[in-house]
């Protein structure tokens, strides 16, 4: 398997070319184009031997955590192929390496990933949940292989030896290990809210988190008011 | 302080490595990342009235997020809209900003509303501009790239696409030509200045897209 960027900056994609007996695993809807010989099947996210209200509730989970229930799942019958995935809004999108290294992505980050690669849901919590912007249920995955992200703007990496802090709306991923707690910017309360922060997530421990440059719905809030009015 | 902007002009944003005691002042919501040690606070930028007509007019915030600490620190910020960033070093000098294009400065700098006359109401820019004085840093945001232009004489900009210009320069709002080609060219009114100095240009604006994409919208 060979899993490239294809186009960089501002509107990335990726291109997996797939050989006979590999599977590549993507969000739905995230394929733009594919070899003829390429099946594609959709799966649920569930575990194996999970059982029906398993197979429910992982499903409940995934769009709590703002991916889809369903995944694409791409073989090839015979010979080489390939398999072009986009994100649906504009951004970076960069290629992960999962192995020594177990990474856990925010709601809606979640790309893709090669079939040696084991997809869970990590419930934040409620607190977390509720008042970060980044999805109730984070997507974790395990194993060995490459994972897709894709963010919101430019995606940079940051190595954390003692800590960091991220203004909610920012985080793509991190690698296990890290701890976070949703907390103020700095200060008291009020000079929290005032700054504009607001809420912040302030990660402790030793890993690497993937942050994006831009947050979406600072994004909304500047376009919302020069839109219609939508009809209730 | 140093500062590397990237990403320029698709998603522009900033990195600011802070020396002990160094301050940044960024507009409220910008900060992206920043070393745990830092603290923040907010500021207001002026005097009251100074900041509530900066406001109610120049489309900007009452306060500041100030952040700073004893032995300094990183962090990143970026703009709201996806765009360039651009730096300016004053240097006693002045600045003028579009109402909502400024991002951040160093505690040096004066940001104040002032109204720029009748002819700004038809800039497409709101009636009310930022100017910038003192001595620092200052950085501001555009919709799409931002182009600079060094100015010597006349030159022609749609309403909309200003960013900043140095008060060396002035300007008129005209048609384009007689009436038929300014109804019909769809450029309507443009901005034509005058003077030395430089000018700062973006490459799309917002109220271009939103009303592109309104139609579109389901």
């Amino acid at each position: 398997m060979n899993i490239k960027i294809d186009t960089e900056g501002a509107f990335g994609s990726a291109i997996v070319v797939l050989e006979p007996g590999e599977k590549f695993v993507s969000e739905a809807g995230a394929m733009y184009r594919a070899s003829p010989n390429v099946d594609i099947e959709v799966v649920s996210r569930k575990k194996e031997g999970q059982g029906f209200f398993g197979g429910i509730a992982a499903g409940l989970r995934a769009m709590m955590a703002g991916e889809t229930y369903h995944l694409s799942s791409y073989q090839v019958g015979g010979g080489t192929g390939e398999v072009g995935l986009a994100p649906t809004h504009q951004g970076e999108v960069r290629k992960v390496e999962v192995g020594s290294e177990t990474w856990i992505c925010s709601g809606g980050s979640y790309l893709g990933s090669s079939g040696g690669i084991d997809l869970d849901t990590q419930y934040q919590g409620l607190v977390k949940g509720m008042f970060s912007k980044e999805g109730l249920v984070f997507v974790k995955a395990s194993g060995q292989g490459e994972l897709l992200v894709n963010g919101f703007g430019r995606i940079s990496e940051v190595t954390i030896g003692n800590g960091i802090t991220i203004d909610n709306g920012h985080l793509i991923a991190f690698t296990e290990g890290l701890e976070y707690e949703i907390s103020k910017a700095g200060g008291g309360w009020i000079s929290s809210m005032m700054s504009g922060e607001g809420l912040v997530m302030k990660f402790r421990g030793q890993g690497k988190i993937l942050v994006q440059s831009h947050d979406p719905s600072r994004l909304g809030g500047v376009l919302g008011p020069l839109l219609p009015p939508r009809k209730g | 302080m140093k500062f590397d902007i990237k990403g320029n002009p698709s998603y522009g944003e900033v990195d600011v490595e802070l020396g002990p005691a160094e301050v940044i002042l960024i507009e409220p919501g910008a900060m992206s990342r920043m070393s745990s040690n830092m603290s923040s606070s907010f500021q207001r930028q002026g005097g009251f009235f100074s900041a509530m007509f900066r406001k109610m007019f120049g489309g900007e915030n009452f306060f500041l997020g100030k952040y700073e600490h004893p032995d300094g620190g990183t962090l990143t910020f970026a703009p709201s809209i996806p765009g360039a960033v651009e730096h300016y070093n004053l240097s006693n000098n002045h600045l003028n900003i579009m109402a909502g294009s400024f991002l951040a400065c160093t505690p040096g700098v004066n940001i104040k509303a002032k109204f720029g006359g009748l002819k700004a109401l038809f800039s497409g820019e709101g009636a009310f501009l930022l100017e910038a004085s003192g001595n620092g840093d200052l950085f501001f945001n555009s919709f799409g790239g931002i182009i600079e232009k060094e100015i010597n004489g006349e030159f022609i900009v749609d309403t909309g696409h200003v960013v900043a210009f140095e008060p060396t320069l002035n300007y008129k709002i005209s048609g384009m030509g007689n009436w038929k080609s300014t109804m019909l060219s769809g450029e309507g009114l443009v901005m034509t200045f005058n003077g030395t100095g430089k000018i700062y240009l973006q490459t799309r604006t917002v109220d271009g897209i939103a009303s592109w994409l309104t139609p579109r919208l389901i």
